[in-house]
């Protein structure tokens, strides 16, 4: 490629698709089966405690495998790609099960995707107007 | 309108949600912004140093790697406090909670103890842009964290005068929303703040 430093904008680009993509599942969604509508909070629409062990262990997981992929040597871009994925995989994770949005009313979800949306345009912007990068 | 009580246990409303936690929500939604804004600042000024010490040289990935995993266990254990006040296990949510508060004290320590080492290599908030960045992003993540360690322990001291019940579940579920929060934004520091650093 002639201008090496385009390739700083592809996990920008990531990052900016990821919130795209969490903000227009989150508008688009139907209202959920068991979610907090009318006078009723349906509390036993909630995940049990074993469903919320399997998630912990499977964080845990990524969080090593994303340690083990500082240590070995693969070049910057698809280090960074691949480390943006698996953090979007655990704050997903956590977001949908721990904080209960994929069971909830997408009210919710459409108030929390708003300001990641924005936050997301925060860092494209700001990244890319200021010459920053994230290598 | 908002007069009688739902079945829910809260205020009947005309979204039909509890405003309780639809505040939550667009409280988180604008910590987003508040997150996003100082993350922002560390990415663009991290490597615009007139002098060290230098990111590469003060970061110790294995020890920030267990930190971040006491973290993200801490968030499990909120979440088992939920379910289990919402069966009415309220022992479980004692010790839960207790669990829970003791991960976050683990994790401030970490924090107290990488910041206390930082500084002993030279860096502090006024040393360079690296430092000043980092500080301000990561310390105002450790007082989040401190803030909800204070819901949690006073939840546990609620609960042991009886004053926290099955019927207050969402006051658990809205602490637990907080704590989650704090756990989702430290995710997002160790990718992009430890992780992926300037070569």
């Amino acid at each position: 490629m002639e201008n090496p430093e385009l390739l700083s904008g592809i996990p920008l680009l990531i990052i900016g698709i990821i919130g795209l993509v969490i903000a227009f599942g989150a508008l688009g969604a139907p209202e959920r089966a068991g979610a907090s509508t009318g006078a009723v909070r349906v509390a036993s629409a909630h995940p049990g405690p074993a469903e919320y062990v399997r998630i912990g262990i499977v964080l845990g997981v990524i969080t090593a495998i994303e340690v083990a992929l500082y240590y070995i040597d693969l070049s910057q871009n698809v280090l960074i790609s691949v480390l943006i994925v698996l953090s979007a995989a655990k704050f997903l994770l956590v977001v949908l099960w721990f904080m209960h949005l994929k069971f909830d009313s997408r009210v919710f979800s459409t108030l929390f995707a708003t300001g990641f949306v924005l936050v997301m345009l925060l860092f494209v912007v700001v990244l890319a107007t200021l010459d920053g990068a994230l290598v | 309108m908002a007069q009688a009580h739902a079945a829910g246990g809260h205020l009947e409303t005309s979204t039909g949600l509890d405003n309780r936690k639809l505040l939550m929500w667009l409280f988180l939604g604008s910590e987003c912004l508040f997150f996003g804004s100082f993350i922002s600042a560390y990415l663009l000024y991290r490597d615009r140093n007139l002098t060290g010490p230098y990111a590469a040289d003060l970061y110790d990935i294995p020890f920030t790697s267990v930190s971040s995993f006491v973290l993200l266990m801490s968030s499990l254990s909120m979440v088992l406090a939920l379910a289990a006040i919402q069966r009415g296990d309220m022992r479980g949510l004692r010790i839960w909670l207790i669990c829970t508060a003791l991960l976050g004290i683990t994790f401030l320590a970490g924090q107290a103890f990488e910041f206390t080492e930082f500084n002993r290599e030279g860096l502090s908030l006024s040393t360079n842009l690296f430092g000043t960045t980092f500080f301000v992003l990561t310390g105002f993540h450790g007082a989040h964290v401190t803030v909800g360690v204070l819901i949690l322990l006073s939840m546990v001291a609620m609960e042991a005068r009886g004053q926290l019940t099955p019927e207050h579940s969402l006051q658990v579920e809205l602490a637990g929303l907080y704590w989650h929060f704090v756990d989702i934004v430290w995710i997002v520091i160790f990718t992009l703040v430890y992780l992926i650093q300037p070569q």
